[in-house]
């Protein structure tokens, strides 16, 4: 076990940040820890790295219980904030050799990680540029280059994507993925519920410091009711009409707003057929008719009963 | 890691421009300013010979002892005037042109000819009166008791001081130097820019960067004073830069104990450092407030220390004396004066001491504050 979080709780004078929140990862996964803005998840992170105080709660890395002066476990972490934290007076490559520095003694090692991290996340045009001159997602890569240089164990990555165009967003989670399959451990956190879901192998979802539901994005998909959701865009269906598809076999609810009807149906059935059937026989017109599975946002609005993305 | 730090740490202030005006550029335009401003103020106190003339008629030409005693102001490097003797028209001309400040008519009584009233005026009348007053008495005395004329004569020539002028120091009087001592007094203080951005960086709290600092697998202490270490030495360094400017360009005088004002300017150095540090520790705020609150003490103290308006100093020292000490700006300015125009060291020793005092003080305070590891927010 590569992190192990017991009972965290953090306050923040009345506001109740952090609420015994408990889990574990593993070594080798993608751990995601989800959650809408101000749920919690760099708090929980800031406590993972001692930088934060916590009122209760027991926190241990590599097996060994963390510390501010644990430095034989910091040494083996890699930390991306959500902030970019480099130095402005610097280049990009000064700013990375100046980080990795703080882990990396010798000079010779050091140089070759450096350039590494650099042809990472491809900033080798960029080595001269100062941090003002580079765009906000060539900003971004380097402020991850300057995390994992020293090729850390651990690698905490903060809502690495934020404000990224989606280029830069893709290439850095590739980059993630691939920091992974290098053998790195990641903890990943981020509101964005597709990124999530792309490159986590489990995933923890928190709200107001609270655990919500933890795993692998198919059981969390399957802690829910729901199966199947089909969107149909229309702007002439009656209340008749709506009433009778609501008697359809297999589904739970039908929802008619802003010309779209939404049909939910529960878990193991597959109703996109007998919808159509319906539709052609009641000849009702539409414009696109489509079906989705459930998305982590559907567990989300399940389990607590809002949208993560508010 | 000491040298991975410090030179880093090297090319990051030299690459900050706005620091490095603010900490050297400035106080070099600042104290070429206070030269241009303050190159008369010296000697618009020396005193100049007043132009005045006296009109050569038959009177003055037969009045022997007032052409006598005329003769002694008007002759050597003290003289008290620059004398022409003209015609009663070309004495109007050059009045009128404004090329003697009066004219004298040596009739009986003399006569002062003027086109304004003035300092100058009045010295030539005080001139012409204490002339007259004496001529006076040695006529009544003449008359009345021809006997004590010799005793009379020798009472005027040998006029008594009851004071005595002693001198402290062989050091010329300047009153401008104080000025430059509290720019250099400031311009120490200034470094505290430096101290509070050395604070900041391993300041989890405030800057992300610090917040990286802190995940490091290296002592926060330790980064911050291998990093002070460099900011330091680009301190003083804009420190020695600043005094060859005043000492070998605008020819400011420091008076002789060169080691001491070395010394001087080290401990100021370090003074305004651990200041800007400690306020950095002490003020929870965003950078922008500490600077506010840096400049805003610092310019307080210069003020009170005389940079703004010369006699507050004084005025300082015998209104409220302890304030004298609990300013270090004014310290340090103190230390300079002393050392300009006292032979003995008492003084200038005194003021190193309560600086270090202070100094002593600001660091354990920064030390305190900032050695916690953990923060209660981020």
């Amino acid at each position: 076990m590569v992190v192990k979080v017991k009972d965290l709780v953090k306050r923040y004078r009345d506001i109740l940040a952090l609420d015994h929140l408990s889990f574990s990862i593993n070594e080798g996964e993608v751990f995601g820890l989800l959650g809408p803005n101000g749920s919690g998840k760099t708090t929980a992170i800031n406590c993972i790295l001692s930088l934060l105080k916590y009122d209760r709660g027991e926190i241990w890395i590599f097996g060994q219980p963390m510390r501010p002066d644990a430095y034989d476990i910091k040494r083996n972490i890699g930390i991306v904030m959500q902030n970019i934290a480099v130095y402005n007076e610097l280049t990009a490559y000064q700013n990375i050799d100046y980080f990795c520095g703080l882990y990396v003694k010798d000079k010779n090692q050091r140089k070759k990680l450096v350039n590494e991290a650099i042809e990472f996340v491809g900033l080798g045009e960029f080595t001269k540029f100062y941090p003002r001159k580079l765009s906000g997602g060539l900003l971004r890569r380097l402020n991850i280059a300057c995390g994992i240089a020293h090729k850390p164990k651990l690698i905490i990555l903060d809502e690495p994507t934020v404000a990224v165009d989606p280029q830069s967003r893709n290439k850095i989670l590739e980059g993630i993925l691939e920091l992974n399959k290098q053998g790195a451990t990641i903890i990943y956190t981020s509101h964005y519920m597709d990124e999530v879901e792309q490159i986590c192998s489990r995933i923890l979802i928190i709200d107001k410091g609270r655990e919500i539901a933890t795993g692998t994005k198919d059981e969390l998909k399957a802690m829910i009711s729901l199966g199947e959701k089909i969107t149909v865009e229309s702007y002439s269906i009656t209340e008749k009409q709506i009433s009778a598809i609501k008697k359809l076999p297999g589904i739970t609810s039908v929802d008619y707003k802003n010309n779209a009807l939404i049909i939910k149906s529960g878990k193991g059935t597959n109703n996109l057929e007998t919808v159509l059937d319906f539709i052609r026989k009641e000849n009702i017109h539409f414009g696109r008719i489509y079906s989705e599975m459930p998305t982590l946002n559907d567990v989300f609005l399940e389990i607590t009963g809002k949208e993560l993305r508010d | 890691m000491f040298i991975h730090i410090f030179t880093y740490r090297l090319k990051c202030l030299l690459r900050d421009y706005e620091g490095i005006f603010w900490t050297m550029l400035f106080p070099l335009i600042l104290a070429t300013l206070f030269n241009m401003g303050f190159s008369n103020l010296n000697s618009a106190e020396m005193f100049n010979p007043i132009n005045i003339a006296v009109v050569n008629n038959e009177s003055y030409r037969q009045n022997q002892s007032f052409k006598q005693t005329l003769e002694k102001v008007f002759t050597g490097d003290d003289r008290l005037f620059n004398l022409s003797v003209v015609s009663r028209e070309e004495a109007d001309e050059m009045l009128k042109d404004n090329h003697i400040d009066g004219y004298i008519i040596a009739e009986q009584p003399i006569k002062l000819v003027v086109s304004r009233s003035g300092i100058k005026q009045n010295i030539i009348k005080s001139f012409i009166d204490n002339y007259m007053h004496t001529f006076s008495a040695i006529s009544n005395i003449l008359e009345k008791d021809p006997g004590k004329l010799q005793s009379l004569i020798n009472d005027i020539e040998s006029k008594v001081k009851y004071s005595k002028e002693v001198s402290v120091t062989n050091a010329e009087p300047d009153n401008v130097l104080i000025y430059f001592y509290t720019l250099i007094a400031m311009a120490c203080f200034y470094g505290g820019f430096l101290g509070m951005g050395e604070v900041s960086d391993v300041q989890a709290n405030i800057k992300p960067v610090a917040a990286r600092i802190n995940t490091a697998p290296v002592h926060k202490l330790k980064t911050f004073f291998y990093s002070s270490a460099a900011s330091i030495i680009i301190h003083l360094t804009e420190m020695l830069i600043l005094l060859a400017y005043l000492v070998f360009a605008l020819k400011i005088d420091f008076g002789t104990k060169t080691s001491y004002v070395l010394l001087t300017t080290f401990i100021g150095s370090i003074a305004g450092f651990s200041f800007g540090a400690f306020i950095s520790a002490i003020v929870k705020k965003y950078e922008g407030f500490k600077v506010a609150v840096i400049v805003s003490v610092t310019m307080l103290c210069c003020f009170l220390a005389g940079m703004m308006y010369q006699d507050m100093k004084y005025i300082v020292a015998t209104k409220v004396p302890i304030l004298s000490y609990l300013n270090p700006v004014n310290l340090l300015t103190d230390a300079f004066y002393a050392l300009y125009y006292y032979d003995t060291l008492t003084r200038f020793f005194t003021n190193i001491v309560i600086l270090t005092g202070f100094i002593i003080v600001f660091c354990s305070g920064t030390y305190l504050i900032i050695r916690r590891q953990k923060y209660a927010s981020l």
